[in-house]
């Protein structure tokens, strides 16, 4: 399928494990999408603070505060960031945590990072669409 | 695409809202196809759950846990993709899920699980319903120990929650996690690589101090209780095995993981190690994505058994495996360790003992080597000395408590056991390992039983799949309608073998083929089921008449006739185990809240959300909502101008196509409507090949001979159509250059076909849903059984429930998913007017005959019949 829009996609990638991060974020950025990426929970919100995204994507297990409350709180400074949670071993009730706490959706790994690149490429669309909605609201 | 529609249409002002349609349609079906998913996942599970509601497969609290809290997710994610499809309009699903949630958490916590917290647990700790924690091969052995009250060598069982402390105090779930998503499912290299990766993370890893000091002093422990400890220049050897948990590891995976004999206490960790890190070996990561079993649900403990010693050891069986009709003991032993009994490497002496204790035979071999473990660790091939070599290697003492144990272990197993024991220098006779015997195994190292006196012989030799008895009456099986009567307990008889038959396996008590294959689909899943099966027998259906009771004797490749008493002893018992359990109990009741489905009529005013009363119903009513707002918005695509092509096609159908790229060439287009030669999507294409299919138009204006109740049918289908049936004849096919969504309605049929196709066979699928239909519900249930058994006929895989059936292809080469589109194409225009034919049972098999003959003049077809 075509891309998304033409529109680049900015895109915020939480991970705290430094190879894995830069190794996903360069496959991605070769994608074509506006990467950047933050190591841990607590630098992720203070990117936030500065510059706006339209997807995420957030590790569920890591050290400091946890994926799920960094998806908390991220929703809680722009609601319009679509979060997708990753995670390879964590139990599935952290999925429902998440869906619950407003996640687009929850990766189990292993996934290929095409897998990845069409979830991104929706949830990007999800945003705009909601976005619309609470344009049309106001 | 659509960027240059607007600008050919100029006449149209845009808005910034249809700018989006494109991704709204996409988003829509990305939502919607989560949805399905989410749907199939959450059957899965509801399947699962009755599986183990039989109560004949084991399971822990940690299977209940992890099953309940997939079918909340599932449910959970069905309804957010329902709410996004439809604009935040069924929120209210939420709370309903929310309050079932809460049902099933109340029982779970209510037995509160008692996560254990020991690293480590010694035998006499351990029973049989400990196998969350020990793994299966532990559980038994702590059985043998604790509950049945037989000797085993000291040892200890490395716990599971040890295993998660180590990976988790380590990072090591997520660093392997990681790892993992760099392999690519195409490339076994990459499997390869990431195994060797894995693996090294682990055995590299430290051993948390807590595990490691654990384990150590239980071997000291275990050092001290041996005679070992006490005497100098003595050190004491453990072998370490595997012990998994997890989805099928035991039964399908036994084997693969690592154990190793004669460990010394330095490389007790190193080995630890080892054996976890047997968890990701390539084959074993690659059986995992096969079966898609997550690394959530394996866990491995490890046994650390003292290591006995042992002067003579080897197999025993509690009933002769040779001959099962023979209920007697068999003892094979050899000098030295087990593994020369069991490899062949050595004949083994053979002791025959009845089950009063006497021993009626003994055949002595000469045992000329024998295996022993090295002072360094691993193990070595000595000679036996000169003056052992033609000795009895078990004395008349020996064989006497030998015997006494295999009766005992029968006894509190239920059924005939294959067991591994060994005799230590101090005259102990311990064991190592008691099982079910699997008398298809040494049925394949030895002649068949001689054939029993007294019974007519139906079939003297068939070949057979797999071993085991079955009685019953016989039942013919020639078509899937059989199937779908099969009684329960019957013997199924048919002419060839069929992956078919799997639909009643869990039904038939044994199976009989005139022809077959022992490699085949069918075997494999008669292996799986246990199902007694014998194939090639030429003359099956011939001589044994529909309802005679016979007995099949899978293990000689016989059937006789009536109940064979001899034979008896090795029928599935039809016990029932797991059923007396807690955690059984509390599979039930959560189950109450999951599995029954009350939602049966989306017709009634009680199909709404408040009326959900179980995860079941929440994801019927989804799926059935959510087909509604698809249709919605495939309706509102097409009020738009320029926003859908009409495909103009010289065949009765409103199609209506949506690019969302590539799937269209731009030659020649008209303003809103394009041909089939436009088209350059490749399911798409093939679709509308079958659709097309010239034999349907020339079927159109034939005249045809009516017989009687033919014309009553002419006259319905020429009346005209009712309110609701001329609202919505109009089906959309949303394209790219591999993709395809073909959705249409018509009258009451809703059917939707979903594909991708590309040189990628792997990601090649097929999905097809048909629904509903004017006619009554009986003829609507007969058309989807009609449907289905020309689907399967094609090699689909298939669903049936009510008025619907969700059927599958995937994962085959390009040619064949064009092929097979084409089918559906052709299948399509037959079943518009299969409903009014669905007057008997009978007209299934005829349609679905013709269907597959390529006959598909369905008035001839009537006026044939």
């Amino acid at each position: 399928m075509e891309k998304a829009d033409t529109q680049i996609i900015r895109l915020l990638l939480v991970d705290d494990e430094e190879d894995f991060r830069t190794t996903l974020a360069n496959r991605l950025k070769r994608r074509n999408l506006d990467v950047t990426d933050a190591g841990s929970g607590e630098e992720a919100i203070e990117i936030i603070g500065k510059k706006s995204f339209d997807v995420a994507i957030i590790d569920i297990k890591m050290p400091g505060i946890d994926g799920i409350e960094t998806l908390k709180r991220v929703k809680k400074i722009d609601p319009h960031i679509e979060v997708i949670l990753l995670t390879g071993h964590a139990s599935i009730e952290a999925g429902i945590e998440g869906i619950k706490s407003g996640a687009y959706d929850y990766v189990i790994k292993p996934c290929t990072v095409n897998d990845l690149m069409v979830k991104v490429e929706d949830a990007f669309r999800r945003g705009m669409i909601e976005k619309g909605h609470a344009q049309g609201k106001e | 695409m659509f960027k240059k529609l607007f600008k050919r249409d100029k006449s149209q002002k845009k808005s910034p809202s249809e700018n989006s349609l494109p991704d709204l349609f996409r988003f829509k079906y990305s939502c919607f196809k989560m949805l399905l998913d989410s749907n199939s996942e959450f059957l899965n599970v509801i399947t699962d759950l009755e599986e183990k509601l039989c109560g004949e497969q084991v399971f822990g609290m940690s299977y209940v846990r992890t099953r309940s809290a997939k079918a909340v997710f599932h449910a959970l994610r069905m309804i957010k993709n329902l709410d996004d499809i439809s604009g935040h309009r069924y929120s209210r699903l939420f709370e309903v899920l929310e309050n079932i949630d809460l049902k099933i958490k109340e029982i779970l916590n209510r037995k509160k699980e008692v996560s254990i917290s020991e690293l480590i647990l010694p035998y006499s700790e351990i029973n049989a319903e400990m196998i969350d924690w020990v793994g299966g091969k532990n559980a038994n052995l702590g059985e043998i120990e604790s509950r049945i009250g037989l000797p085993i060598p000291e040892g200890f069982a490395i716990t599971t929650k040890a295993f998660e402390s180590f990976l988790f105090s380590t990072d090591l779930f997520d660093k392997v996690s990681k790892k993992k998503m760099e392999i690519d499912p195409d490339d076994p290299d990459t499997v390869k690589k990431i195994s060797d990766d894995i693996r090294e993370l682990i055995i590299s890893a430290d051993v948390p101090p807590a595990i490691e000091e654990a384990i150590m002093l239980a071997y000291a422990k275990l050092a001290d209780k041996t005679a070992y400890g006490k005497s100098p220049g003595t050190f004491m050897r453990v072998s370490m095995r595997s012990s998994a948990i997890g989805e099928d590891s035991e039964l399908s995976f036994a084997g693969q993981y690592l154990s190793k004999l004669n460990v010394p206490q330095e490389q007790l960790i190193t080995t630890y190690k080892e054996i976890l890190a047997s968890l990701y070996t390539p084959s074993a990561i690659a059986y995992r994505l096969n079966k898609g079993i997550r690394d959530e649900d394996i866990a491995m403990s490890v046994a650390c058994i003292q290591m006995v010693e042992s002067v003579a050891s080897g197999v025993m069986y509690s009933r002769n495996p040779l001959n099962i009709l023979e209920d007697n003991i068999i003892i094979t032993a050899v000098w030295g360790l087990g593994p020369y009994a069991v490899d062949g490497v050595i004949t083994p002496d053979v002791y025959t003992v009845g089950k009063d204790g006497r021993t009626l035979s003994s055949e002595i071999s000469r045992k000329t080597v024998q295996l022993i473990s090295k002072p360094e660790g691993g193990l070595t091939e000595i000679p036996v000395a000169d003056d052992l070599v033609e000795k009895p290697s078990l004395s008349a003492e020996n064989i006497a408590v030998l015997a006494g144990y295999a009766r005992k272990l029968e006894e509190h197993y239920g059924c005939p056991q294959d067991i591994e024991w060994a005799l230590d220098r101090n005259g102990t006779l311990f064991i190592l390992q008691s099982r079910p015997l699997r008398a298809e195994d040494a049925g394949k190292r030895y002649p068949a039983s001689p054939v029993l006196p007294g019974y007519p012989l139906l079939i003297e030799k068939g070949v057979t799949v797999s071993g085991g008895i079955g009685f019953g009456p016989a039942f013919h099986v020639s078509s899937e309608d059989d199937l779908l009567k099969f009684p329960d307990g019957a013997v199924l008889v048919a002419r060839h073998s069929s992956p078919k038959i799997a639909m009643v396996m869990k039904k038939t008590r044994a199976i009989i083929t005139d022809k077959g294959n022992i490699a085949g689909h069918m075997a494999t899943l008669a292996r799986e089921f246990a199902i007694p099966t014998i194939v090639s027998t030429d003359v099956a259906t011939s001589v044994i008449p529909a309802g005679m009771e016979v007995t099949v004797d899978a293990y000689s490749g016989r059937v006789y006739q009536g109940k064979v008493h001899e034979l008896e002893v090795f029928q599935k018992t039809g016990g029932f185990p797991m059923k007396e359990t807690p955690v059984y109990r509390i599979l039930r009741e959560i189950s109450d809240w999951i599995v029954p489905l009350y939602l049966l009529d989306p017709a009634s005013p009680d199909f709404a959300p408040s009326s959900c009363r179980t995860l079941h119903d929440i994801s019927r009513l989804v799926h059935e909502f959510s087909y509604t707002e698809m249709f919605k918005l495939s309706d509102f695509i097409s009020d738009k101008k320029g926003m859908a092509f009409k495909l103009k096609v010289n065949i009765p159908l409103d199609l209506y196509v949506i690019d969302l790229g590539s799937g269209v060439t731009e030659k020649n287009i008209n303003l809103n409507s394009i041909s089939p030669d436009n088209i350059t999507s490749v399911p798409l294409k093939a679709l509308l090949n079958g659709l097309m299919n010239r034999d349907f138009q020339q079927n159109q204006c034939r005249p045809v001979e009516f017989k009687g109740f033919l014309s009553v049918m002419r006259e319905q289908m020429l009346s005209p159509p009712s309110a609701a049936e001329r609202f919505g004849d109009r089906s959309y096919a949303i394209i790219s250059d591999k993709y395809l969504n073909f959705s249409s309605r018509v009258g009451y049929h809703y059917s939707v076909i979903d594909s991708y196709c590309s040189r990628t066979v792997n990601m090649n699928y097929i999905s097809f849903s048909f629904k509903g239909g004017a006619a009554d519900d009986i003829r609507k249930n007969r058309r989807v059984r009609a449907i289905a058994r020309i689907l399967q006929s094609l090699d689909f895989t298939t669903e049936v429930s009510g008025d619907r059936i969700n059927a599958r292809y995937q994962k085959h080469e390009l040619h064949l998913m064009e092929e097979k589109l084409d089918f559906v194409g052709r299948l399509l225009q037959f079943t518009r007017q299969m409903d009014m034919l669905m007057i008997n049972e009978a007209s299934i098999e005829i349609l679905a005959k013709n269907f597959l003959e390529g006959n598909y003049n369905l008035e001839k077809i009537i006026a044939c019949n």
